[in-house]
């Protein structure tokens, strides 16, 4: 790991670079930050995984309610049980347990293997995601939509993958999606439609610098 | 107060403390995880591993219980074929879980769709083989049997960077591995180059031949790889279990100690210790040697521990070695590696080990009231504790890998849809060119009778309603179409010799007539045995069909059913005395 990151963010800084080149401003967008999932795949882990990387702290939910989002850092002192984790690993000192979220980053991909093991159906799913919206953008807390999981991830319209998508990208205040997972272009679109920002990279690993950027 | 008040009483407090109990167990079973992440009950599927020398017949045997519940079920045979020079062969990602309405096409056709964007260079030769959801017998006797093992939380890589999945590393084993060591070779070497993951995470594969078998177990390498880094796309190793041994892999990474000087028992990726280091899971200081299972999928916690949520590895040794006396109380990672089996093991023993429900274990499904007034071990609570026989299974196989015999008569795999206690194992020989048709569909939300699967879960069912009853009726039906073939193999086994001396094609036509004949009367027989079971048990009265009459009085509540009833109306409706 310790010779990966140098490399990596050598790689991540050029891919950066090139994505400014090309007019997708990396927005700066505030801390704390809470991550979820849209679909419950393990997209969420390479997400978490992405800011650890980066070095950004963050409070992490399978399945938060709105109330929960507004319980604020700590999520109000819930533990991880059957079906539902909670992680953080925000310094307290910096964020005292109850500071509001300024952002919430949704990982997008369904898999019934993950909201079976939650207990959810993609309709509940679906419910719960539009409640945390409304939440955040009553309360004016950034939603960032991320899809990373590519082409698989994806499927015809109606499908598990586009539901998710569609509950939450277009009301998303920033895209991040990995080039595989915008091959027809529809978060381009979604961005453009909504004049929001949007940042493709070629692999997860680009998303590095783009957090950094983000949130530091 | 009467001597009987006070016994029923009684009953409903013990009954009082079931119930409370249960809710106490329950979370002792969320207690065994893998640490950094998955929780290993979303998981499902087990591996036995029968070594040649701890077999009755010398057969090296693999199993896999195909757990899920909602599956795609169907089979396929893919026929060898030679490539010319500059062939590529697509790779697809393929989801274990992924189904489609049968109104769309097969599975098998659709993961088409899914092309995960790479051709790798294709092999001269490719062998033929059969794959269910995932790859299980080639025409060299290579076989594969499957079980998820989960991985530390920082090793999954969902990503497009990972584009081989578990389900196609095991068909590009098949494809092209001659042996086992070959197949293992294969399935390394291809996840490291092109990056391992993506909707699988930590998996075990035993993978046999007719001289020996491996426990293969491969994890990804996290999120952030990617193939231009140079670096392994995947951390693997696998050991070889000794021929006068048996094993077991039941959701757990079973590799610990490694001696990769030891050729000949172990094989790994270069980057095998050293990932562990990199990523914090081992410290070579701590002055420990290095253990596969320990860094990369550590499991907390024992049979006992978890009140049976991770009672499988315990069961299995404990049947095979009783004599070792081990306790449920041991650590699973404390656990051998494989075992000397106090006897060796028939191909009979290991179909009825994939169907093992605990019986007369502190974790017995039907002890006590749970079972209801007819035993039935489907209906306390069907998740735990996890037995090996679950009831979610698409399927079952168990795979047999004969030396002295030709390739294509040596290698078996028997088949069992459905829940293993009422299904049949159905044998299909190596050097079979083609697998039924009602094997090749049908899927969970839309009966058919033209789905082989459906005549096993039709039978399933209507065992369900008087279960202690209707098993007889199914262990009959066993006796006669499993027990009977089993004993018929080696009649079967010789004409085919005698026909692949003269001409292995003709072998080759007789397999494949014999087996499709035996699984079209298995099919049959036991959609005949769903609809006589719904006869005979309807109403929950017994009709006897010859006699034209009928018995009330039968199947017979116990009377230990009705004191329950009357300890559970006292408990919680203490009015109604």
């Amino acid at each position: 790991m310790t010779k990966r990151i140098p490399l990596g963010l050598a790689a991540t800084a050029v891919l950066a670079v090139i994505l400014l080149a090309a007019g997708q401003a990396v927005p700066k967008l505030g801390l704390p930050i809470l991550t979820t999932s849209a679909g419950q795949s393990t997209d969420v882990t390479t997400l978490n995984i992405v800011l650890d990387e980066a070095a950004v702290m963050y409070d992490y939910c399978d399945v938060p309610t709105a109330e929960m989002v507004a319980d604020g850092v700590g999520l109000g002192g819930r533990e991880s049980g059957p079906g539902f984790h909670v992680e953080s690993t925000i310094d307290q000192a910096k964020f005292p347990a109850g500071t509001p979220y300024k952002a919430v980053i949704f990982a997008i991909g369904a898999s019934m293997k993950g909201m079976g093991a939650s207990g959810l159906t993609l309709e509940s799913e679906e419910a719960r995601l539009k409640k945390v919206i409304e939440y955040c953008k009553a309360r004016k807390i950034s939603v960032v939509a991320a899809h990373i999981g590519g082409e698989s991830k994806r499927g015809p319209a109606g499908s598990d993958n586009e539901r998710m998508i569609d509950a939450v990208a277009p009301f998303a205040d920033y895209i991040v999606v990995t080039a595989d997972s915008n091959k027809d272009g529809r978060f381009t679109k979604i961005a453009e439609a909504r004049k929001i920002p949007l940042t493709e990279v070629e692999y997860a690993l680009g998303l590095v610098e783009i957090v950094k950027q983000a949130f530091q | 107060m009467k001597k009987s008040r006070f016994w029923i009483i009684g009953l409903a407090l013990v009954l009082a403390v079931a119930l409370t109990g249960h809710s106490s167990a329950a979370a002792q079973r969320a207690a065994a995880a893998v640490p950094g992440g998955a929780d290993l009950h979303g998981d499902g599927c087990t591996v036995i591993i029968v070594g040649k020398d701890a077999s009755t017949d010398g057969s090296v045997m693999t199993t896999h219980t195909c757990d899920c519940g909602i599956c795609d079920w169907t089979w396929r045979h893919v026929p060898a074929a030679d490539h010319k020079p500059g062939s590529t062969r697509k790779i697809y990602h393929i989801s274990q879980y992924q189904t489609w309405p049968p109104s769309e096409g097969l599975k098998w056709d659709l993961v088409k769709k899914d092309f995960a964007g790479i051709e790798i260079p294709e092999v001269p030769h490719t062998y033929g083989y059969h794959h269910g959801s995932f790859g299980y017998m080639n025409d060299r006797q290579v076989a594969i049997g499957e079980s998820t093992i989960g991985c530390q939380r920082r090793l999954q890589n969902p990503t497009p960077s990972a584009k081989i999945d578990i389900t196609m590393l095991t068909l590009l084993g098949m494809e092209r591995g001659g042996t086992a060591r070959e197949a293992i070779r294969v399935m390394g070497s291809l996840a490291e180059t092109y990056g391992y993951g993506f909707h699988d995470d930590g998996e075990m594969l035993a993978v046999a031949d007719p001289n020996e078998v491996w426990i293969f177990e491969i994890c990804p390498v996290g999120p952030l790889w990617t193939p231009e880094s140079g670096k392994p796309g995947a951390v693997w190793a696998a050991q070889r279990v000794p021929d006068d041994h048996v094993s077991v892999c039941p959701n757990e990474s079973r590799i610990g100690e490694i001696d990769l000087a030891n050729t000949d028992f172990f094989m790994a990726s270069s980057n095998v210790v050293s990932l562990a280091v990199e990523m914090g899971f081992y410290d070579p200081q701590s002055g420990k040697p290095f253990s596969f299972k320990r860094a990369y999928s550590p499991v907390e916690g024992s049979a006992a521990s978890t009140n049976g949520g991770i009672q499988r590895m315990w069961r299995f040794f404990d049947l095979v070695a009783p004599s070792q006396k081990l306790k449920p109380e041991t650590p699973n990672m404390d656990f051998p590696f494989s075992i000397k089996p106090d006897r060796k093991l028939s191909l009979q023993d290991v179909m009825t080990m994939t169907r093992d429900r605990s019986y007369g274990t502190p974790w017995d499904p039907v002890q006590g009231i749970r079972g209801g007034p007819f035993k039935n071990p489907n209906y306390f609570n069907r998740r735990a504790p996890r037995v090996i026989a679950d009831g979610r299974a698409e399927y079952t196989t168990v795979t047999q890998s004969r030396a002295g015999l030709p390739d294509p008569i040596g290698g078996l795999v028997w088949i069992a849809f459905g829940a293993q206690d009422t299904a049949c194992y159905m044998p299909f020989y190596a050097g079979v060119t083609e697998l039924p048709k009602s094997f090749a569909v049908g899927d969970h939300w839309t009966f058919s009778r033209d789905a082989a699967r459906w005549a096993f879960d039709y039978t399933d069912f209507h065992v369900q309603v008087v279960y202690s009853e209707a098993i007889k009726d199914v262990h009959a039906a066993q006796a006669k179409y499993e027990a009977g073939m089993i004993a018929r193999i080696p009649e079967i086994d010789a004409q085919a010799l005698a026909l692949y001396k003269k001409k292995p094609a003709e072998a080759a036509r007789f397999l494949t007539g014999f087996s499709l004949n035996n699984a079209q009367t298995v099919v049959n027989a036991w959609w005949k045995l769903g609809d006589d079971l719904l006869v005979k048990y309807n109403r929950l009265y017994l009709y006897d069909v010859e006699k034209r009459s009928y018995n009330r009085s039968q199947p017979a509540t116990p009377d230990w059913w009705k004191k329950a009833v009357k300890a559970f109306d006292i408990l919680m409706e203490p009015d109604k005395k």
